[in-house]
């Protein structure tokens, strides 16, 4: 991989400055990645005191288990509603920011702060706000006849949580829509605005083909926030509760392994979810890394 | 037109409190009394308390050690936030040079090495990564707590992506400078990088500051107890069933959220592109 | 300012006697006000005597704080002491070299130990298969119910002794617009401690005493008569459901929205401190129609586990911190502030001699329910991997309360992941 036309040469000096990143990533990544795998085939005692090697026992419970398998449903579906939703709502906003002539900068500040927002510092705000004995939410939810219940009622904590899961990420793709609007060119808009008066029509068929590959490569980071960045805020809002019914895929790793002591059961959903984040991987370089080289 | 821009506007206000209003509701709420907020539930206004409730979040202590006050814990968070963005800037602006100005064997296999640190979050080789760190003695430290986090690539790809962009002819007339690879870094690549740095910087702050779990289990001191995790607390005291002190807890979560967030406004056109290039 | 100055003064008169103090650490999950009571008990026995200084570390919840310690072991970063709750007892008693028993510890250390001065309820929970005591019960409470005094006199009925009575109790405070119940911890309560009142059965190999039991229980016709009249509660609006966390059951009754809930001894002190209202306390009621002579429950909360891997001189510490605790006056200071009940029969008899009980009759109830007529299923039980199951329990019991699942689906499912668990977990054990 040639990257550049010059280079120095000299043998050490690079490994100077690749070493230490080198060094970190063994340590702390490969050593505990590969600890993991090999875990994934054993079963082990929580104290660590007696491991037996089991095969792929660990991948047949979890393959067999009728709980595994909902939680992963649970996982993509709440995935799709948060991609769909945060996508969406951030594009709107997007699209009327850059429109507006006033105030665009005031606006992006306004709508983009959450990102800094700690996942499980939104969720502890939520968990007050949907709280039955103070929260205000819970209070206009019910008077609207809806005996909203997010404590016993799966549907109602699911639309509790995907909502918080949106307000956390529309701030992230509200910036990328907005920056690749402003990517497009001004010529090219012109020339739409006199092609079709219509702003509606406009808006389908010139700007939103445009914006697409901006639209599909958010939509891997927005996978990749609601499989794993979402992690602390289920974990102050819902706990994966009720009936495990807002159980995600990398909740369930943490309740299986760190709750529940079984490291090898969990292991296994660790490795699962590496082989889920390596086929995302490999389909962002298909099909979205061409979008970089502009 | 006009209408139209109208209604532009109105759609745009509805995303800024949609945004704002849940923050707003803990912000004024934590100017109450406990016993209005147990009446009334949450408040639209502020009320009578003022800043009580912050003085309180922030100079009392809740563990045994007298050690872990709000304080405290914002100092290690900004520890945390400051250590994992600086160590992870250096480490990967060194790497990506060395991957892009130098014929370096195996290039190809360092590079994939790098990046497959990207498959597999913190969060899924916790327990592992844990007993790394615990044999390496760095339990309740700030290198425990700072380096498995620096173990990722997204900077390096960042880095390595900008140094491509960067002209062959500087390096040209560096050499023809006598200019070492040393000086070449130091002198040239690092001020060319300065604005990129910072906007990394800003991403970076805030992925370090609002670290959950790592902290969570890596610490046993309560001197190193993060606000983040801090909060964790309050959760445990509500689902045990008892009346937490509402004002105080409302104001450890703004405290929590509020350094990184002054952060992202204050410096909003660096993160901006710091949040496009980083993710990029 | 004067904190500052005093935190300063013991800084100092720590650092001169440093060279003769031996630090040991205590993991633990009492939060809130049980947090501040395992404070000033740790702080007293630090300021007793010079030798040892312990320091608690409050670890989250029970699960947090046994996965905590299960993690620091793993890496030889143990605490000395760890607090691992009912359901994790197999888990721990189970490994051998995890944990050193609290009466090796005792003994080494010099002091008489006599599993006798315990009361009996909580004598053989953290025991092993030979009655020598593993871990050392602390916060030993038992499930009962309490009532809203004010609420059943409107209604003009009593307390209920029996799950019969309490179908015409709920009624009537029905139909003076109140639910009876809420609950919990349906796991210990409904589940387990169904179990010890009724003495039924739990799991083969005598509760997992025995052996490693593989089967698990549940699945039995008395307990699916009382999840169907639970259920049947539910829908009559007799007994309310606030899902699977221990608050959002207790608030419903400390706001007066339910007449009666079923809770811990242990959570006394904390409902005097909640309620504006006047409660009562009584036992946990049973099934006339399974068993006459209901008899004494399952102690619930945890117990204190001197963990392997220090040196003599820690466990010596270890010692003298666990004889401190289990002195009468401390033991006494702890039931009167947590309503945990008393541990040793020697406290339990200085709170009566003290007339702790005629002023606090309620008080009384947990331990008295735990000195009730004990029969052959009621010592304990040791079930492997039992977190989980409990995790597969809340889940049915959301599900069947949902109206998402049946009694006898929600059974089968619990005996299917539970029977996997024991069975997983037998493996594991060398």
């Amino acid at each position: 991989m040639l990257l550049k036309r010059v280079h120095f040469s000299g043998s050490p000096i690079p490994y100077i400055f690749i070493v230490p990143q080198l060094l970190i990533i063994a340590v702390f990544f490969f050593w505990p990645a590969c600890q993991a795998v090999y875990l994934s085939f054993m079963l082990e005692d929580p104290w660590g005191l007696s491991s037996t090697f089991v095969w792929f026992e660990n991948y047949q419970v979890l393959f067999s288990s009728a709980e595994y398998l909902s939680t992963t449903l649970f996982t993509l579906v709440y995935c799709a509603l948060v991609v769909f939703f945060s996508l969406g709502l951030a594009l709107l906003l997007a699209v009327k920011a850059n429109s507006v002539i006033h105030g665009q900068s005031a606006y992006r500040l306004l709508l983009t702060w959450v990102y800094a927002v700690a996942p499980a510092v939104a969720g502890i705000t939520a968990y007050f706000l949907f709280n039955r004995h103070i929260g205000v939410l819970f209070q206009w939810i019910t008077q609207t006849g809806w005996a909203f219940a997010p404590e016993t009622n799966a549907f109602d904590a699911s639309v509790m949580l995907v909502l918080v899961s949106v307000w956390k990420q529309v701030p992230v793709n509200f910036v990328f829509f907005l920056a690749g609007l402003q990517g497009i060119s001004k010529s090219l808009r012109e020339a739409a605005q006199l092609d079709c008066a219509s702003g509606f029509r406009r808006f389908w068929t010139i700007t939103f083909p445009l914006l697409a590959p901006t639209a599909f490569f958010l939509m891997v980071i927005n996978i990749t926030y609601a499989f794993f960045d979402t992690f602390g805020l289920i974990d102050t809002l819902t706990q994966g509760r009720p009936g495990g019914a807002t159980t995600t895929m990398v909740y369930k790793v943490f309740q299986d392994g760190f709750l529940g002591a079984d490291l090898g059961l969990s292991s296994a959903q660790s490795v699962v979810l590496m082989v889920l984040v390596l086929l995302l991987t490999v389909f962002q370089f298909l099909f979205v890394e061409r979008r970089v080289h502009y | 037109m006009q209408r139209a821009s109208v209604f532009d506007h109105l759609i745009l206000w509805a995303g800024v409190i949609f945004l704002l209003f849940p923050v707003w509701m803990l912000f004024a709420s934590s100017t109450h009394s406990v016993e209005n907020i147990v009446r009334d539930g949450l408040q639209f206004l502020p009320g009578g308390n003022g800043f009580e409730a912050y003085k309180t979040a922030l100079t009392s202590a809740s563990g045994f050690t007298d050690t872990a006050t709000g304080l405290r814990m914002m100092m290690n968070s900004l520890i945390m936030g400051l250590g994992f963005a600086i160590g992870k800037i250096v480490i990967s602006m060194c790497a990506a040079y060395a991957l892009v100005y130098f014929r370096l064997p195996f290039a190809t296999f360092w590079f994939w090495l790098i990046f497959s640190t990207l498959l597999l979050p913190l969060e899924v080789r916790i327990v592992p990564s844990y007993e790394v760190v615990s044999q390496l003695g760095l339990l309740n430290s700030y290198t425990g707590l700072i380096l498995p986090l620096i173990a990722s690539a997204t900077a390096t790809f960042y880095f390595q992506q900008f140094y491509k962009t960067v002209p062959d002819e500087l390096l040209e007339a560096a050499q023809l400078d006598n200019a070492n690879a040393w000086r070449f870094f130091k002198d040239i690549l690092v001020p060319l990088s300065r604005t990129m740095m910072a906007a990394m910087f800003i991403i970076m702050f805030v992925v370090g500051w609002n670290q959950y779990l790592w902290p969570l289990m890596m610490t046993t001191e309560e001197s190193y107890y993060t606000i983040v995790m801090g909060i964790k607390n309050i959760l445990s005291v509500v689902r045990e069933g008892r009346v937490p002190q509402y004002n105080v807890a409302f104001a450890m979560v703004m405290l929590a959220m509020l350094p990184p967030v002054a952060v992202v406004v204050f410096f909003q056109r660096w993160f901006i592109q710091g949040l496009v290039e980083s993710e990029k | 300012m004067i904190k500052q100055t005093l935190g300063t003064l013991a800084l100092s008169a720590m650092a001169l006697q440093s060279f003769a103090t031996t630090d040991i650490e205590w993991w633990h999950a009492m939060g809130g006000a049980l947090g501040e009571t395992v404070n000033t008990m740790a702080e007293e026995f630090n300021a007793s005597q010079t030798d040892y200084r312990i320091t608690p570390v409050f670890k989250g919840s029970y699960e947090e704080t046994m996965t905590a310690g299960i993690s620091a072991f793993r890496a030889g970063e143990a605490p000395h002491i760890i607090q691992i709750f009912d359901a994790g007892a197999a888990t721990i008693i189970n490994a051998k070299g995890a944990a050193v028993p609290v009466q090796t510890v005792m003994e080494k250390a010099g002091y008489d130990f006599d599993i006798n001065d315990y009361i009996s309820g909580v004598r053989y929970f953290y025991a092993d298969a030979n009655d020598t005591m593993v871990g050392m019960p602390f916060n030993a409470s038992t499930p009962v119910l309490y009532y809203n005094k004010a609420l059943l006199a409107e209604a003009g009925v009593e307390p209920p002794a029996t799950w019969e009575e309490f179908e015409t109790v709920a009624s009537k405070l029905k139909a003076n617009g109140h639910a009876a119940l809420s609950q919990s911890h349906t796991p210990w309560i409904f589940f387990e401690n169904f179990h010890s009142r009724h003495n039924l059965q739990l799991t083969d190999a005598d509760n997992g005493f025995s052996g490693l039991p593989t089967k698990l229980m549940y699945n039995n016709k008395d307990l699916s008569m009382h999840l169907s009249k639970v259920k049947e509660w539910k829908d009559k609006g007799f007994y309310n459901y606030y899902g699977s966390a221990w608050g959002d059951n207790q608030t419903p009754f400390e706001k007066q929205e339910v007449a009666m809930w079923l809770g811990s001894s242990g959570s006394f002190g904390g409902l005097k401190q909640a309620a504006d209202f006047d409660f009562g306390t009584t036992y946990l009621p049973y099934w006339k129609s399974v068993n006459e002579n209901a008899g004494s429950t399952f102690i619930g909360g945890a117990a204190l586990f001197a963990m392997n891997g220090h040196t003599d001189e820690e466990y010596k510490a270890v010692a003298a911190f666990f004889h401190y605790l289990t002195l009468p006056e401390t033991q006494y200071f702890w039931h009167e502030q947590t309503g945990y009940v008393p541990i040793t029969e020697a406290a339990y008899e200085l709170a009566k001699e003290d007339g702790y009980y005629i002023a606090n009759p309620d008080a009384e109830v947990g331990v008295k329910q735990l000195s009730l007529a004990s029969g052959e299923w009621t010592k304990g039980y040791r079930m492997g991997f039992y977190v989980q199951t409990r995790e597969t329990i809340y889940r049915e019991m959301d599900r069947l309360m949902a109206g998402e699942t049946t009694v006898k689906k929600a059974l089968q499912a619990i005996v299917k992941d539970g029977n996997d668990n024991l069975k997983r977990f037998a493996r594991t054990v060398k």
